[in-house]
Parts: C-alpha cells; sequence; structure tokens
C-alpha cells in the first residue's frame, strides 16, 4: 500500500540476528507513523516495571507515510523507548537526512532489542543488515565516528552515540547526521547499554505517491504558506530558532538563573540578532525543507551547526551566562560527546543554585562561563562533579536534599519557557507524557507570537482547550512524522490532505487531531501502567508559588488547579485524571486494557 | 462566572460582525469552547451590542445552567465542537454568500487572498435550515474538512481556534463573494492567473 513499505524489521542484539515481518496495516491506519505506532509497540513490547537500561528495554525507530516524499520538512524520523531519566514512555525525533535515507531503505519501523556482549554496530543497505564489531569504535565522539562511519548526505547516513550514552547518562541524546539530536529523555543511554555504537542506512526505494496532482497542489500551496508567514519566511531563516530569546525575555518568560527570575538582563547579547550579526557562516536546513532554521555559527574555536534556542537560553539565561562563543562551544561540545543541551543546561543551572545556597559543595557559580566545558566533559564521562549530574537534574537535587530545586517535571527538565508568564504553557509541562517539553504542543505560538492568534497568556479559564488542541495536533504531526514549525505557515488541514493524497485514504482534518489525541491517552495510559499519577501532574513549587517581583510577569504564578481540572473534564478523563471508558472506546484504545 | 477576558472577546468580534453588515440586528452568534464547556450567547441578544450577562455556559454534551436562554444555534455549535478540533465558531449572515449559496453546491473563489486561504467553501443544503439535528449535523460534518461552510439560504459557520480566526474566514468568504459579483457586473471573460487553477475545485 502506498504511503506505507509495511515492512517491520526487528533485530536482536543480543544473538546478533534479524527478521522482518509485515507491518500490522489496520495499526498503521489508527496510529499512522513516527510518535504514534512507536507508542504502539512500546506498549505490547516494554511491559510494566522493565528497567529502561536492562536488555528488556527496546529502542523503536519509526518513520511516517510522508517520510522521504518530498512534502516540506518530511525528513523526520522517531525513537520511542522506555525513558532512564524518567520512567515513562519516552519519544524523541529528529530532522536532517537520516529519516529519509532510512524511509530508503524500505523499512517502516525497525526494533532494537536484546543487548550485545561487545560493542557493535549495524550496516542497514537497501534491505540488507549486517553487524559490525565496533570496539575499535567505542570512545569515539560523535564527530569523528560519522566522518569514520562514512557520511554522505545523499547516500548514506550515520545515527550514533558518544561517551555520553556509552556512559549511561542519563541525558544522553542520540545524535544523527553529527548534529541532529535524539535529544530528550537520554534514549543515548539506552542504545548505550546495549552496547550499540552505530547505525548506518542507505537506501534506494523511493516512497510511492497515490495522487500525484493533488500532492503536487499541496505542495504548491504549503510552499505559498510558508513564503507567506512571517516566522516561516523571514524569522527562522533570517535568526534561527534563537529569534525567540529577546521575544521571550521582552514578555518577562525567559527563565533566568534556574527560574529565578524571568528575564535576563544578558538576553541580548546571546540573542538571535547577536548570533546572526557575528558569528553566523551561514543557514543550513534539514532535507527538503525550504525554511532552513539550522545556524552554522563559529567561534574561534569550533564551527558547526547550532545552537538552536532552547541550547542558547540552557547555557546562557538558565546559567546566568551571556556570553555567546562559549555557548557555542557548549553547544558543540554536547553534540560530539552526545548530550541533551537542555537538560545539561538547567542541570548545571540546578547544581549552580544548589552550591551558591551551600546544600552542595562544588565550584559552581553562575555566570561563570568559562565552568560549561569543563563541566559538559565530566557529565560525559561521569568523572567528578560530573558522576552527579549526568543523571539529571531531579535525581542530583534529591541527592543533595533539594528536590525542589529542580526544575523539571515528571523529571524531564523544562524549556526556556516560564511558565509564569504563559499559563498555558505551565499546563502543557505539567501535563505532557514525558515530562516538562515544549515538543508537546508549544503555547509560544497563541500566546507569545500570535500564531495562529494571539490569545490572552494570563488567561485562565479555557486556557486547558488549547493546551489539549495543541498536544493532539503536535502528537498528529509528530506521528506523521514532520518539523513542527511548519505549522507556523501551513494550517492542520494540509497535513490530513497531503497525508490522504499520498497514502490514498481519506483522513480529516478532524480525523488527525483524533490520531493525535488516541496517541495521547495510550501514552497516559502508558505512564499510569508504570504507577504515574495525577499527583505527577506537577510543577516545581517555585512556578507554582513565587511569583516574579519584576517585569512583565510580575505577581503571576501559575494557577495550575483550576487549568488542571478543566483539562481533566476537557480530555474526557476523570477527576483523578484517568481516562474513562467512554473516552478510550471513542479512541479505539478499549481493546489495550 | 465568565472571565472578562472571554467576555471581551465576545463583544469585539460581535460588534464587528455588525458594523461589517453580517448580520441584522439580533442575528448571527458566537461560541467559544472551554475545555468540556461551552459559552454561547444568549438567545434574542444582540450581537452587535452584548453585555456580560448575555453569555450563557453550558456543557458540550449535556445540558446545564441557562441552558433555555441559550441561541437557538445551540445544537448546531455542540455538534461542532464534539466533531471537529474547533474551539470558536462564528456563525452569521454574509449577503453575498447567501446569495451565491443559492445556486451553488459550493463557491470557489476567484480572487488571489481567498482562493489561497479557503480554496473553497461547500454549501450544504436542509430543508429546516435552522436548530434541527439533521441540520447540525450536516453543518458539523462538513466543517470536519474545512474551515468555513455555507448553508444555503441560512450563512455561514466558521470555526477556528478563535473568535477572531473564526471572522477571519467569514470575512474573506463575503468578500470573496462580493469580488465575484463584481467580477459577474462587469461581465468581462476571466483571465486565470493562478497556477493549477482547477485543483482548487477539488480541495
Ligand atoms: S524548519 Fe529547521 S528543523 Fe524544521 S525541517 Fe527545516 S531546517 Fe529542519
Amino acid at each position: 500500500m502506498a504511503g506505507w513499505s509495511e515492512k517491520v524489521l526487528e533485530i536482536d542484539l543480543s544473538t546478533q540476528t534479524y527478521k522482518t515481518y509485515p507491518l500490522d496495516m489496520d495499526m498503521a491506519r489508527l496510529y499512522i507513523g513516527g510518535r504514534g505506532l512507536g507508542a504502539r509497540l512500546l506498549w505490547d513490547l516494554v511491559g510494566p516495571g522493565v528497567d529502561p537500561l536492562s536488555p528488556e528495554n527496546v529502542l523503536i525507530f519509526t518513520n511516517g507515510p510522508l517520510t522521504g516524499t518530498g512534502y516540506q520538512t518530511s525528513n523526520r524520523f522517531s525513537v520511542t523507548t522506555k525513558s532512564p531519566l524518567t520512567g515513562t514512555i519516552l519519544d524523541a525525533n529528529s530532522g536532517g537526512f537520516w529519516g529519509m535515507q532510512f524511509r530508503k531503505t524500505g523499512y517502516d519501523v525497525m526494533i532494537v532489542r536484546g543487548k550485545s556482549d561487545k560493542p557493535v554496530w549495524i550496516e542497514i543497505k537497501n534491505a540488507a543488515i549486517t553487524f559490525h564489531d565496533a570496539s575499535d569504535l567505542w570512545g569515539m565522539r560523535v564527530f569523528a565516528l560519522t566522518e569514520k562511519l562514512g557520511q554522505n548526505n545523499n547516500k548514506r547516513n550515520v545515527l550514533c552515540i558518544g561517551p555520553a550514552g556509552e556512559n549511561l547518562s542519563r541525558i544522553a541524546a542520540i545524535m544523527n547526521d553529527r548534529e541532529r539530536a535524539l535529544a530528550r529523555g537520554g534514549p543515548g543511554a539506552v542504545m548505550g547499554s546495549k552496547n550499540l555504537k552505530a547505525i548506518v542506512v542507505e537506501g534506494k526505494d523511493r516512497p510511492e505517491i497515490v495522487d500525484k496532482d493533488q500532492f503536487k497542489f499541496l505542495l504548491y500551496e504549503a510552499r505559498k504558506s510558508l513564503a507567506q508567514s512571517p516566522l516561516t519566511s523571514q524569522a527562522l531563516p533570517e535568526f534561527g530558532t534563537v529569534v525567540l530569546m529577546n521575544i521571550m525575555n521582552n514578555v518577562g518568560a525567559l527563565a533566568t538563573r534556574n527560574h529565578q527570575q524571568t528575564q535576563f538582563e544578558g538576553a541580548e547579547a546571546i540573542s538571535g540578532e547577536e548570533l546572526t550579526d557575528n558569528y553566523l557562516v551561514r543557514n543550513a536546513s534539514c532535507w527538503a525543507c525550504p525554511i532552513g532554521c539550522t545556524r552554522i555559527s563559529r567561534t574561534e574555536k569550533v564551527e558547526g551547526e547550532g545552537p538552536e534556542f532552547e541550547s542558547t537560553w540552557a547555557f546562557g539565561a538558565q546559567c546566568g551566562i551571556a556570553d555567546l562563543p562559549a555557548i557555542i562551544e557548549a553547544n558543540a561540545l554536547c553534540n560530539d560527546l552526545g548530550l541533551d543541551t537542555i537538560s545539561v543546561g538547567s542541570t548545571i543551572a540546578c547544581a549552580m543554585e544548589l552550591s551558591e545556597k551551600n546544600f552542595m559543595d562544588s565550584e559552581l557559580r553562575f555566570g561563570r562561563a568559562d565552568q560549561l566545558a569543563p563541566t559538559i566533559e565530566a557529565i560525559a564521562t561521569r568523572s567528578d562533579i560530573g558522576a552527579d549530574l549526568a543523571d539529571g537534574s531531579l535525581r542530583l537535587a534529591t541527592k543533595y536534599g533539594h528536590p525542589e530545586l529542580s526544575m523539571s517535571s515528571k523529571g524531564l527538565e523544562m524549556p526556556a519557557y516560564d511558565p509564569r508568564g504563559m499559563q498555558g504553557q505551565g499546563l502543557l509541562y505539567a501535563t505532557s507524557n514525558r515530562g516538562g517539553c515544549h515538543m508537546r504542543g508549544n503555547m509560544v505560538g497563541p500566546e507569545v507570537l500570535g500564531a495562529p492568534k494571539l490569545i490572552d497568556r494570563f488567561q485562565v479559564q479555557g486556557k486547558s482547550s488549547f493546551v489539549i488542541l495543541h498536544q493532539n495536533t503536535a502528537a498528529a504531526i509528530d506521528s506523521l512524522v514532520l518539523c513542527k514549525f511548519t505549522n507556523y505557515g501551513v494550517a492542520e488541514e494540509y497535513f490530513a490532505r497531503v497525508l490522504s493524497a499520498v497514502t490514498g485514504i481519506k483522513y480529516s482534518t478532524g480525523d488527525m487531531i483524533k490520531v493525535g489525541e488516541r496517541v495521547w491517552n495510550l501514552e497516559r495510559l502508558y505512564n499510569l501502567r508504570e504507577g504515574f499519577t495525577n499527583k505527577d501532574d506537577t510543577l516545581p513549587p517555585r512556578l507554582l508559588n513565587e511569583a516574579p517581583t519584576d517585569g512583565p510577569s510580575k505577581g503571576w504564578v501559575v494557577q495550575l488547579e483550576p487549568m488542571l481540572k478543566e483539562y481533566y473534564r476537557g480530555r474526557g478523563w476523570d477527576e483523578n485524571g484517568i481516562p474513562t471508558k467512554k473516552k478510550l472506546a471513542e479512541l479505539d484504545l478499549e481493546v489495550l486494557l | 462566572m465568565i472571565d472578562t477576558r472571554i467576555y471581551e472577546q465576545f463583544r469585539d468580534i460581535g460588534r464587528d460582525l455588525y458594523t461589517a453588515n453580517m448580520i441584522s440586528s439580533h442575528a448571527g452568534n458566537l461560541s467559544v469552547r472551554l475545555g468540556d464547556k461551552l459559552v454561547i450567547k444568549r438567545r434574542g441578544a444582540m450581537l452587535g451590542q452584548l453585555k456580560p450577562h448575555d453569555l450563557v455556559e453550558t456543557g458540550i454534551e449535556k445540558n446545564d445552567s441557562g441552558v433555555a436562554l441559550a441561541s437557538s444555534e445551540l445544537l448546531a455549535h455542540r455538534t461542532i465542537y464534539m466533531s471537529t478540533p474547533a474551539l470558536a465558531i462564528v456563525h452569521c449572515h454574509p449577503r453575498t454568500a447567501i446569495a451565491f449559496s443559492l445556486s451553488r453546491d459550493e463557491i470557489v473563489p476567484i480572487d488571489n487572498e481567498a482562493a489561497y486561504l479557503l480554496k473553497k467553501i461547500p454549501v450544504v443544503a436542509e430543508e429546516f435550515a435552522s436548530g434541527t439535528p439533521e441540520m447540525a449535523n450536516k453543518v458539523a460534518n462538513a466543517l470536519k474538512d474545512y474551515k468555513i461552510i455555507m448553508l444555503r439560504g441560512h450563512g455561514s459557520f466558521a470555526t477556528g481556534q478563535t473568535l477572531e480566526e473564526a471572522f477571519l474566514w467569514t470575512s474573506i468568504l463575503e468578500e470573496a463573494c462580493q469580488i465575484m459579483l463584481y467580477a459577474k457586473l462587469i461581465d468581462e471573460p476571466f483571465i486565470e492567473y493562478r497556477k493549477m487553477s482547477e485543483s482548487y475545485t477539488k480541495f
């Protein structure tokens, strides 16, 4: 059937064997691909109580029916696993070229299970699988390894872990195409625990499209929309995601010094404008993307991709550091070592606060740019202070007796947006299935940027309906798998229509959002099965009790309780946040119970 | 208790609809979704001059407080919320669009802005074009695929994340219909300027 290759590849590292079998097409129709399909498969494969770093955990790589078709941003793929950082269901997705190449090998899904007794790397050439000894590659950093395994953007692409994943840092990323990351929640550690160093893909199958005329028309219309939206035609290509630095600072929603403030006096010095003026070499983009938000930047010491807004914020405002070259270098170092920049930056900030308050004995202090690189190296190797930081901020802060100083939700460090200045964002973090996350629906569009329309960011009543819609939409886009930035220019209805054109199955906008709702509820069920409850739908006490004393968000804390109540009802869950039978039946999820 | 931030949106969009000639004095209505509730204009209130007490809050699925006072179109609004991702609905009577709806099964704009943003607007028909379950289902069904649709001889239903967004689609539709009307009056052959123009009718 067009849209899916209909093939699953299952690799068992314990025996270094593999098998292939047909994809369950009823499942594919309900979950589409990417995050959705990954969640559904994880439900079956990793039952409750499994240690995420044991051979019983799996890594599920999925693409989607649009991947590799050439539709704008159809370059992404995702990985699903049980998170070693949070213990929740985890999916992370990434752009670049690897996803498109993986699709061309002819598989929709690759499941990696077990554990190899010695380091190994896998080569997938068209459909053929080869296991290679990776003993001599173990310990290598990402950039050198990518080059050694022969990355070629159009023919051969490399996905791998760096030393951080090998050393089981719970904030380790899986890297692909050198500097693209499946970053959050520690999937790099899962790959490390399996002794799997890299997966190299090379393929030649082109995805089929059922209604080519309609596909062409939608491609053309989407291009017009992207060219017309100021966000996708100007802000992102000109300044990259870092364009948000000044914007968030101006509205008083830029988390600063471990969320002790909501504005950073050094924001201008680390802004997208500053990056463009003084450090930008050129723009770059993922495969089939006309937006091109990627920056290639250079300092005296490094040249490479990034930094993204979140990374710049994590090492910048969150650590109280206004030194852009040091931030660019910290970002590059994380990429080379295979680390999640958000969690690393926020964990360092947490350690800085613990140290300044004498809860922890270390030299770390806010504003010390010189401390970034050595601390990051220590995290990747688990040496010295890094041994504690490698487990993320919640375990760190708990160890030193102050868990409340971890700026995380369900154990995942929150990104840059301080929710005291964006009420919807607060509800979003608290209810996100993989923990404090801005990619599970982001309220920055409606609450700050006016996309599609501006809503009052301090409004509490009715906010849940926006959050629910955005969470469902994000889950649908992640299941397709497309880049969320297209959604700043192109409405959801395009996604439904393009999916229909590619697969020949009729999907309406409402159907797409329903797929997202199904995925969201399935993830919720997974977490409930793992023992999470409504008590985990919360935020650090600082955000609930300590109002900023100045700036545009002065006097506001997150009004979580009323929003959460409304949210549970709006989702069709009971007052304890458990999906009702009726809701599950409506979403074809009843069969799972 | 309805938040004043929400009342203000109703008041402003209601007034704009009236001054834009999209409704007569007491017609049309607006609603927004708040989780599992919705807020809708009270029956008989003037959309151009809404007061806080003109808004009624009720459940999306089942009736609760004040429901007898709600607009006669409540059923349609409920059905739309239950079957689409809409968070706001604007229903009004754009006159040129209504005129076109009397002779067409779909309205395919010819101007650039509407062609770009709306592609086409389906027209659905119902014998009792007001307040019946049949009409509510037809309208909601069409809105699964389109952000704005016409109910023949009655008016438009537009959805969005905000009232402002739904109002935007409404005003674009009416403007597109006025342009088509003028083009008809000028009565000269139409020179197609859009690439793949036939695809708009298939959207
Ligand atoms: S917008 Fe940026 S992240 Fe998204 S596909 Fe394009 S280049 Fe990649």
